[in-house]
């Protein structure tokens, strides 16, 4: 069942015809979809498909041979990075990509990094602005630790949590820098049925009480079903199947990808 | 049982976010910079424990929170320590020398400690695209070209023979700097604002930049972090810092020097020192320098005590083996180094008389 | 580390720093200079490229040199992702042992003594090993701890009995070859059992540092055992040298037949390892444990069993550089700071090849020759400088501005960095 809706019309990202290979590899084969402001859009597919190849190109970490990244009207072909976060591209990692010597609030707190402007000298000194601004950036990333439910481990290094509790921290960091579109690659993997629900409960309260645009990975079809608006599926690099969840579970060549055809 | 937090709420995130956020612990270290700077002097102590024990102590605490900030904070393996001493040393020395305006040894040590961090971002460039091992032998490359700079471009030592300068008739703030102990007050003045402004720093935005890099680069990049300008910023400070030592080693502690004052065993001493006294920790670098500075002047004596003879050559050979050994013995147990076993020691004060 | 930094190593920093190439004489000739064997006198052009030529085969014989030690480091790392700052240490060790082993120049007698022990020893263990492994297909039963203990002892005593009983005299080269050899595998065995073993799935760094603080210890304990002045390692290698292709060029090329040797030795030692790596049993384990730890682990490849071997290898490896080393410029502390010149060669080739690590060698090597005599001189006029002497950072900086180009080195697999 396809949740009610909160996505508008207008298209936040539009992905056209992105081809990416490693040496001889073809990773994505002419990719073609859009994300809308405000919707969950998810990329499903088998191992293998592409779909954490299809993140790291939005993101710029990868940089595709071919094709075209419209996002907020504005079109490239490459970026790095830390341009796509200036623009407000957040994410987490399929593997936790956390600063593990670093603890859950300093953890989240980088995620403020894009919004601290404070100098060098100031900061030396602890002065006037440098202070008032970690305060304020404390403050903001207090509410995320409340948001999270994660009050308990917040001077914990994170390198000393459990497995569903870094996935949390590893939100709750992508969250602080108050992102426009969230890309969350498999952020239930390797979770037991109480975590995912919590999962479930924060992707969702995430899309709806700050209007953030969310493409995630999953592979739990229940929980893709269940939260999406609209699904693209990959296999083997090329797009096989674009709808909502009712139209993607009826594709022929979905069916095909993930249970097998007879031949 | 006096050390307990009991009490004391924090009713903001600044008094959370303090740098000592225990009252007990606040008091201890005032304390402490209090007695440093007046019990000496109070006390009259003899020469050799100011230039033997506390200056170099001193010095080599404040190349050590440098190194630590880019090996320890930042992640970036140097081996040219002693070269970034170096430009420090003679950046300054050419400044004193050349320009009579300005010697107040204040402003001779800044410009030796920003042209060594000026050398340090051009060594810190190819960081962009080397890492780990690889990054180690490119700051290798560093320490033999700039230890061959200083013995080879004669102006630079002023057309001595062998590279060897000599400085005298210092002063700073007006006051001249002639006996030991304004020397030994002089280099506590610094070092104690320079820890604090590297306090400041590491708990900061900029100390979360370093620490992000070091952690887990990709990721760092992705959420936002510049990686070349985070890394040539650690580069930077840590080089300054390095190079104020360096210049204060060369002008308060030995007064002539050569370039063999600042070759690659200097490197190593001080990263010994942020390994044994905890990478990513501004309290190890010191506890580190304690430890280098007095194992060797301990095992000099201990013969002595013990009532054997050893030859000098034979006490230097076993100083190898012992610190070696140290380390290794150092990273086994503790890879944080004596800071952890500080904050072990701390903590189990906290609780104690009860076990848990 | 106050005043005294090790005054051992400031005494010999001195020479090495900054003297042209260590304490050596050079082999080389000013250009032009007649040769003794005299000459036909040819076109300019030609009687520039003597000197070149002559300058590159020095320089590649020294290469050699670098080569080797950057082979231990080279196997090491493969194996166990382990980068051995102590290579040039052990080195060092190898090639003090080979020559107190041999002259018994003002070496304590305990020194001996310990050193027949631990060869006695280790010969005992070796072949109550061999022993076992040959009874193996019978009894599954390893020898038990106790009987290890005391064959070990016993043959150490032994041994210990056989050194005194024999005085301080030193060993002939046929027996303090094998023994040198013997003893680096124990040292082999003390690192892999003492430190490595304690410090498994440490983050690469700590591991780094790690064989920097065994580099300091097997520096200081080398020089503890025995003694720290500059010996000499006798192979009985023609001295003379020899003059080529004397109808071609002015006085023809001078080269050492001792650098022929050496060259002819390290070459022998690769294609042995070579053929070790490629057709033994143990060889195919040391791919499959360089190529994934926890893979080679799951499919019964004993990991502490292999680095074993791997630092066995190295050690042995060290023991030829050390040789080599020893009989070409003397065994003194600097060999343990030039076999640092093995990691710019390692930049070069790569960090997990074995051709990368031979040929990068020849090329830091031939390259610093060549630097230091065509390129010094013209820097030493431009910027008024008191001397060349840029072979001391020449190989670096070689390095550092490659790694920019090309960072993974030349036979270095390239990267794909995956989140």
């Amino acid at each position: 069942m396809a949740r009610a809706s909160h996505a508008g019309t207008d298209v936040l990202l539009s992905v056209e015809n992105i081809s990416l290979s490693f040496g001889g590899v073809k990773a994505l084969t002419d990719i073609s979809f859009d994300i809308r402001k405000g919707e969950i859009r998810a990329i499903i597919g088998p191992n293998g498909a592409g779909k954490s190849s299809m993140l790291n190109c939005i993101n710029g970490f990868y940089h595709p041979q071919e094709g075209r990244i419209t996002y907020k009207g504005v079109t490239r072909r490459q970026m790095r990075p830390h341009e796509a976060a200036e623009q407000g591209i957040a994410r987490t990692f399929q593997n936790i990509a956390l600063f593990k010597g670093m603890s859950t609030l300093d953890n989240i707190m980088t995620g403020r990094n894009l919004r601290m402007k404070t100098g060098l000298l100031a900061q030396a000194l602890h002065w006037g602005p440098a202070r008032r601004e970690e305060v304020e950036h404390r403050a903001f990333v207090e509410r995320i630790i409340d948001f999270l439910e994660i009050q308990h481990i917040r001077k914990v290094p994170v390198g000393r949590l459990p497995y569903g509790l870094q996935k949390r921290v590893e939100l709750g960091r992508a969250l602080a820098a108050e992102p426009d579109l969230l890309l969350l690659d498999e952020p239930m993997a390797g979770m037991n049925l109480e975590e995912k629900q919590d999962m479930c409960r924060f992707v969702l309260d995430v899309n709806e009480q700050f209007g953030t645009t969310i493409c995630l990975i999953e592979h739990d079809m229940g929980v893709v079903m269940d939260i999406s608006d609209r699904v693209v599926v990959l296999d083997y690099g090329k797009k096989i199947g674009d709808g909502t969840p009712d139209v993607v579970k009826a594709n022929p060549d979905v069916i095909a990808a993930y249970l097998g055809t007879s031949h | 049982m006096l050390y307990r937090e009991a009490g004391q709420f924090k009713t903001s995130y600044d008094a959370d976010q303090a740098i000592f956020p225990i009252l007990q612990d606040r008091i201890f270290v005032l304390a402490l910079i209090a007695i440093a700077f007046l019990a000496p002097p109070a006390l009259g102590m003899s020469e050799y424990l100011y230039t033997e024990i506390l200056i170099p102590f001193l010095i080599f605490s404040l190349a050590a929170v440098g190194l630590n900030i880019l090996v320890g904070y930042c992640g970036q393996v140097s081996l040219g320590t002693g070269g970034f001493m170096a430009v420090g040393a003679y950046a300054a020395y050419n400044l004193w020398l050349r320009v009579p305006a300005v010697n107040d040894l204040v402003i001779v040590f800044l410009f030796g400690g920003l042209m060594a961090a000026g050398v340090g971002i051009l060594f810190g460039l190819p960081s962009l695209r080397i890492k780990g091992f690889y990054l180690a032998v490119a700051t290798l490359a560093a320490q033999f070209f700039l230890d061959w700079v200083f013995a080879r471009v004669k102006w630079l030592t002023n057309y001595t023979p062998s590279g060897s300068v000599a400085v005298g008739n210092l002063s700073a703030f007006g006051i001249d700097i002639d006996t030991p102990v304004a020397r030994y007050v002089l280099i506590l003045a610094i070092v104690a604002v320079l820890t604090l402004v590297a306090k400041n720093l590491v708990r900061g935005h900029i100390g979360r930049s370093w620490m992000a890099i070091r952690d887990m680069d990709i990721a760092a990049e992705i959420i936002g972090f510049r990686p070349l300008r985070t890394k040539l910023l650690a580069f930077a400070v840590s080089s300054f810092y390095v190079g104020i030592a360096g210049a204060m080693y060369g002008f308060l502690r030995l007064g002539a020097w050569e370039p063999l004052a600042f070759d690659i065993n200097r490197s190593f001493a001080i990263l010994f020192m942020v390994i044994i006294g905890g990478l990513g920790s501004i309290l190890g670098s010191f506890l580190g320098a304690a430890f280098i500075v007095l194992t060797p002047i301990i095992l000099n004596q201990l013969p002595g005590w013990l009532g054997i003879s050893m030859s000098t050559a034979l006490i230097s050979h076993l100083e190898f083996v012992i610190f070696g050994a140290m380390i290794v013995f150092f990273l086994i147990v503790e890879p944080h180094g004596l800071a952890r076993l500080w904050a072990i020691a701390k903590e189990k004060l906290r609780l104690w008389p009860f076990p848990h | 580390m106050a005043r005294s930094a090790g005054r051992g190593i400031v005494q010999h920093l001195r020479c090495l720093a900054f003297d042209p190439f260590l304490v050596a004489p050079s082999p080389f000739r000013p250009f032009g200079a007649p040769s003794p064997s005299g000459g036909r006198n040819l076109p300019g052009a030609v009687t520039m490229l003597g000197p070149i030529l002559e300058v590159t085969i020095g320089g590649l014989l020294t290469g050699v040199l670098y080569s080797l030690v950057a082979l231990g480091f080279v196997l090491i790392f493969k194996a166990s992702g382990v980068f051995n700052f102590a290579q040039g240490a052990m080195v060092l060790f190898a090639a003090l042992t080979l020559a107190q082993l041999t002259q018994a120049k003002d070496v304590p007698a305990v020194s001996m003594i310990g050193a027949g022990a631990v060869v006695a020893g280790t010969v005992g263990l070796l072949a109550l090993y061999g022993w076992h492994r040959a009874r193996a297909a019978r009894e599954a039963k390893p020898p038990a701890g106790r009987l290890q203990v005391a064959v070990g002892l016993s043959c150490a005593v032994l041994g210990g009995v056989l050194a005194a009983v024999a005085g301080t005299k030193g060993w002939p080269m046929w027996l303090a070859l094998p023994a040198t050899g013997l003893i680096m595998v124990a040292l082999a065995y003390g690192i892999e059992r003492l430190v490595l073993r304690h410090l498994v799935n440490q983050e690469g760094i700590i591991l780094f540092m790690a064989t920097l603080g065994i580099a300091y210890f097997i520096d200081g304990a080398g020089q503890t055992i025995w003694g720290s002045d500059i010996y000499k390692v006798d192979l009985g290698l023609p001295k003379n040298p020899i003059f080529l292709l004397e109808s071609v060029f002015q006085g023809g090329l001078l080269v050492e037949p001792a650098d022929l040797v050496a060259a002819g030795i390290a070459g022998a030692l690769v294609i042995g390892l070579a053929i070790f790596f490629q057709k033994t049993r143990t060889g195919r384990a040391l791919r499959a444990v360089a190529d994934d730890h926890a893979a080679a682990q799951s499919v019964g490849i004993p990991l502490n069993q292999i680095w074993l071997v791997v630092w066995t290898v190295s050690g042995l490896v060290a023991l030829v550089a050390g040789m080599i080393w020893g009989a070409k410029l003397g065994v003194q502390f600097s060999i343990s700071l030039i076999a640092l010149k093995a990691l710019p060669v390692l930049i070069l080739g790569g960090f997990t090849s074995v051709p990368g690590a031979i040929i990068g060698g020849l090329i830091i090597g031939a390259g610093e020759k060549l630097s230091e005599v065509f390129l010094a001189p013209i820097l030493v006029r431009a910027f008024d400088l008191a001397g060349g002497g840029i072979e001391n950072w020449f190989a670096y900086m070689l390095a550092l501005l490659f790694l920019l180009f090309r960072p993974q080195g030349l036979f270095g697999e390239r990267i794909i960095e995956r989140v």
